[in-house]
């Protein structure tokens, strides 16, 4: 039984809905579900990075198993998966973009069978030269592939004056660049799916998923029927992390053409190498700071240009590419500011959604910078910083204001306090094989702008049964985050009423309305005040009526406008704020990272759930800091190079083995019980403070990630000095 | 590439299985963490053997750890990682290499055997095996030969074992007590569950005059198989630890090692600890280990027996 208190704050920990079916083994995964007749599929894929594929030499298919590819696509569908841009295609034609793209699946009854089968084929290619990094993109290696110049997309934010006439009065402008690399997910369920055709002419998707209404809304135009025909039902969800946001759709259009083909359930699950090798990433970053400065190292302007690899095709990445820019400029204000995007296109697995969606990026770059000017004039970075932070009323690098209440400094003191930054920063001299290095960070919580309003539109349903049992209908997924607690507790503290009497299915699309994806740290702030608002309603009526339904809508708060079509104006009115500082040792013999101490300090408003919000910031963290350090993803002539959980290092608790946690608690306006968006700050910020203190320890600058134990020995042998000129 | 079944021998007995050998060429498996993950195919299927199977994890002859009338310690083939760490009859440095050996699970199942006949470069229990002296016991229905380690691993993923012959024994002839100082140190992918990125044993006893009476060193991930060299350890015999002379065994030894990834990072992490532990033991630190770094304390460290 899950006891809770309602009497007492919403903040305090509750046991997790899921935890026990999750522990005792009970919920059901996509692999564990059996369909009638059903067939398995295996992907055949790209194993070039670019090229045409000349011919297919498929085996002879017996009796019952099929070769599925675009020439199935019937009269009228498209061959495209609809995924904010519609240009990632379903299944390759005639030529091939990136290493692993779908070209076809192998379908049929036995798994053993469909493995041989698949074995057998031979795909003749010819093959052109790939663009991988971000530099090759930028010089068109190869050709341009996408316009003329391979930028997928591009945007351009200015605030104050001109930098280029305030360059000219600085005493000196310094030029700095800051790359990240790929990440990759590494959720402990492997994606899968699977379609069943029904016998109305309907079909059913089953999916690892984050975002069952996304996949309904991209698969459609394939066989370009009403999105409204396929059901998507949500299986229990081991983890994404945003992998699993628009990516299942790589698997479902597939799969929906291949149940269409076959007239049979089809199902596909991958295994972990498959996954890895062949799945979405964090976008590679490279930013490109100038920066003009009076003779005091006073920051008069700033230009950055932000380049992320978006891979072949564009799907989502300009809302990333968006988000990187508008969070460049981090926690501070700065008289002058510009900055650039560029979506390079490259022949790499297309990059998407990943926990934090572009900010981290941006974020690390700044913050990384900053220190370096600070140490450039011999100024503890923590000082230089906080000459700039934002605060309340200031303005963003999209010319709005912030809205809320920053509370910074009082973060900082819990911080301070608990790390005893001011004494170990002073004390640990740079090169000494100890440093201490802090970081600040923010999130921007839901949609920018007003997205939520214009595009996502979201919608919330309670529905009261005559034994006093409330549903919550909506399609937000619980992934592991914890969220199917969450709003049963919110709906439970309004209506006064045991957690246990509120019932919250993972979504099933014809049944829920859609209340927009599990994404963009929104579900809380966003859906939880739609389930709060609903639930006040209910309340009222509670007495009178026995059965009904309580809907509401989302209404962006009057007054604070913002143009997407030029960026202009208010781009969140939420965010999440953070600090964080590590310190770590360095083994002067080998270069390897100890890490003694992690902490940190975070504002997600008014907490729904200590708990959860402990889990949310000890995962988020170390997330941020094996990106920072042991997880090395590379790409060679366009093939993922770590390909397994044994070359692709996720860190372990011995690698970063204490954490401490601070909140503040600060209610945020248009939240549920004052609570703001969460999941995606924890991850924004450990990444720069773990490379400010191994940076400080070993007495040299570090300007790219990841920075495992190999990397920090060629610093330690040709690095650039601390504070020496940019 | 096949899709009939693996034919699959579990003899229980070491006579039984010499027996199967001496007619079939089978795949031997022991715990399988490196057999069973080579021939996997995708999820829900069977992995597939090109050859037949025999399956010798049963064997209670492979299982045993003792010390024989030489004083040497002789491990059975079929010990698995987790057994030689908690053995005290076993050497510190193959106890270190066999503690920080993948995963909990891995350990586990995984058998000093296998970790020999699988000859990667990066195998943990070579380097510490190489260091001292360490000879396997190849047995088959015909009789046994015993083959020093650093030659039944012939180079990358080849062993000198003949296909009518298992890998029974380890025998170990030296352990710490041998030496006045020790050292192992594993630079992993990561802290823990985590493939060696490169791994140095090194071991060292004093005359009473203070020259150096024994010096060894060996290497792992720095070359298509373990690396050691008796020239190089040569160099330092006889002779009391100089700086000029740790940078002649440094040098010396940069020769001898080729990692082909990461040279730079393998190059220079092994001169620093060579360079280290000589002149901690020259300047007689105190205590048999030698960390890397003062203060440097390894998580889950084996103590070694005096």
């Amino acid at each position: 039984m899950i006891s809770e208190n309602l009497t007492r704050d919403i903040s305090r920990a509750m046991r997790r809905v899921d935890a026990v079916d999750k522990s005792e083994g009970r919920s059901k995964y996509i692999s564990d579900y059996d369909f009638k007749d059903c067939l398995w599929a295996r992907m055949v894929r790209s194993s070039i990075p670019r090229g045409k594929i000349k011919n297919i030499k498929l085996p002879q298919l017996p009796q019952g198993y099929y070769w599925v590819s675009y020439k199935d696509i019937p009269e009228g569908g498209h061959n495209y998966l609809h995924m904010i841009a519609t240009d990632w295609k379903c299944f390759a034609d005639d030529r091939v973009l990136y290493v692993g793209e779908t070209i076809g699946l192998i379908v049929g009854p036995d798994k053993t069978k469909v493995e041989d089968l698949r074995d057998l084929i031979e795909i003749e290619y010819e093959e052109e030269e790939p663009a991988v990094s971000i530099d090759d993109g930028v010089a068109c290696k190869g050709g341009a592939f996408i316009n003329e110049n391979n930028i997928h997309c591009h945007l351009k934010l200015e605030v104050g004056e001109d930098v280029e006439s305030v360059f000219k009065r600085c005493d000196r402008v310094v030029g700095e660049t800051i790359e990240t690399g790929f990440q990759e997910h590494v959720y402990l369920e492997t994606n899968g799916a699977c379609c069943v055709p029904e016998s109305n002419g309907n079909y059913t998707i089953y999916a690892s998923a984050q975002c069952p209404f996304y996949i309904r809304k991209s698969i459609a135009p394939v066989l370009n029927i009403d999105p409204e025909k396929i059901t998507v039902k949500q299986t229990t969800t081991g983890g994404a992390f945003g992998g699993k946001e628009h990516f299942p759709d790589v698997l479902c259009g597939p799969l929906l053409l291949a149940a269409y083909k076959t007239g049979k359930a089809v199902k596909m699950i991958f295994d972990r190498e498959e996954d890895i090798e062949n799945s979405v990433k964090r976008h590679p970053s490279k930013v490109v700071f100038r920066t003009g400065l009076d003779k005091d190292g006073n920051i008069l302007a700033m230009d950055s240009k932000v380049y992320y690899n978006v891979g072949a095709y564009l799907a989502s990445s300009y809302v990333v590419l968006q988000r990187g820019c508008f969070h460049v400029s981090g926690c501070y204000e700065f008289p002058n500011f510009r900055t650039e995007g560029f979506g390079v296109a490259t022949n790499t697995f297309p990059s998407c959604a990943f926990r934090g969606f572009g900010a981290p990026q941006t974020l690390f770059a700044i913050e990384t910078h900053m220190c370096h000017l600070a140490q450039m004039y011999g100024i503890d970075p923590l000082e230089y910083k906080s000459r700039y932070f934002i605060k309340q009323g200031d303005t963003t690098s999209t010319n709005g204001k912030i809205v809320e209440k920053v509370m910074i400094p009082e973060m900082l003191e819990q911080v301070l306090k608990a790390s005893d930054y001011r004494r170990k920063a002073k004390e640990y001299k740079a090169g000494s094989g100890k440093g201490i290095g802090i970081s600040f960070y923010n999130h921007g919580g839901a949609f920018t702008g007003n997205g939520e309003s214009a595009i996502i539109k979201a919608k919330c349903r309670l529905h009261k049964y005559p034994d006093g049992t409330v549903e919550i209908l909506n399609g937000q997924t619980e992934m592991g985050q914890g969220f199917h607690s969450i709003l049963p507790k919110i709906a439970a503290h309004v209506l006064e009423i045991p957690v246990e009497k509120v019932i919250y299915k993972d979504p099933d699309t014809s049944r829920v309305p859609d209340s927009g994806p599990t994404a963009a740290s929104r579900s809380t702030m966003i859906v939880g005040k739609l389930v709060e608002d609903a639930a006040r309603q209910m309340k009222m009526r509670w007495d009178k009526e026995e059965e009904f339904e309580v809907e509401t809508n989302y209404q962006h708060p009057e007054g604070f406008p913002w143009d997407q079509g030029t960026f202009q104006g208010y781009a969140y009115l939420g965010y999440g704020w953070g600090v964080c500082a590590v310190e770590v040792e360095v083994d002067p013999c080998t270069g390897e990272v100890t890490t003694k101490g992690v902490w940190s300090s975070h504002d997600g408003g008014h907490l729904i759930d200590e708990m959860i919000v402990h889990g949310q910031v000890n995962g988020g963290v170390l997330q941020g800091l094996g990106w920072a350090s042991t997880e090395v993803m590379q790409n060679v002539g366009g093939h993922f190079k770590q390909t397994s959980m044994s070359d692709y290092m996720v860190p372990t608790s011995r690698d970063f083995p204490k954490q401490e946690c601070f909140f503040v608690d600060n209610p945020y306006e248009w939240g549920p019980f004052g609570a703001k968006g969460l999941g995606e700050l924890v991850f924004n910020g450990s990444a720069a403070a773990y490379i400010d203190a191994v940076s400080r320890a070993i007495g040299k600058r570090i300007s790219s990630i990841p920075c495992p134990t190999e990397q920090v020995m060629l610093y330690m042998l040709d690095g650039k000095n601390i504070g020496e000129e940019l | 590439m096949s899709m009939e079944e693996v034919k699959c021998y579990m003899p229980e007995t070491l006579e039984q299985a010499l027996e199967i050998k001496s007619k079939v060429n089978a795949i031997i498996l022991a715990g399988g963490s490196d057999l069973m993950v080579s021939n996997k195919r995708t999820i829900g299927l069977t992995p597939v053997f090109d050859r037949p199977v025999m399956i010798v994890r049963n064997l209670s002859e492979l299982k045993k750890i003792y010390i024989n009338d030489k004083g040497e310690c002789c491990i059975g083939a079929g010990c698995t990682s987790s057994e030689i760490a908690a053995s005290k009859l076993c050497p510190w440095h193959l106890r270190q290499a066999a503690n920080r050996m993948g995963a909990i699970g891995l350990r586990n199942s995984a058998t000093i055997g296998g970790n020999i006949a699988n000859a990667s470069p990066k195998g943990d229990t070579p380097g510490p095996l190489y260091l001292l002296d360490a000879r396997v016991k190849l047995q088959s229905l015909h009789g046994s030969r015993e083959v020093p380690v650093s030659d039944f691993i012939v180079k990358f993923k080849t062993i000198d074992l003949h296909d009518d012959e298992i890998i029974t024994q380890v025998i170990v002839p030296y352990s710490e007590k041998d030496f006045d100082y020790v050292f192992w140190h594993k630079v992993g992918t990561r802290k823990a569950n985590a493939i060696s990125k490169i791994t140095v044993s090194m071991a060292l006893k004093f005359n009473k005059d203070d020259t150096v009476r024994d010096f060894r060193l060996s290497a792992t991930a720095t070359g298509s198989k373990t690396n050691r060299s008796r020239d190089v350890e040569k160099i330092i015999m006889g002779k009391k630890i100089s700086n000029a002379l740790i940078e002649e065994v440094v040098q010396a030894y940069d020769k001898v090692i080729s990692p082909r990834a990461m040279p730079e990072f393998r190059r220079e992490a092994t001169r620093r600890m060579i360079r280290r532990f000589l002149s901690e033991s020259e300047r007689h630190a105190k205590g048999k280990v030698i960390e890397t770094y003062d203060g440097y304390k390894m998580p889950g460290a084996i103590e070694p027996e005096n």
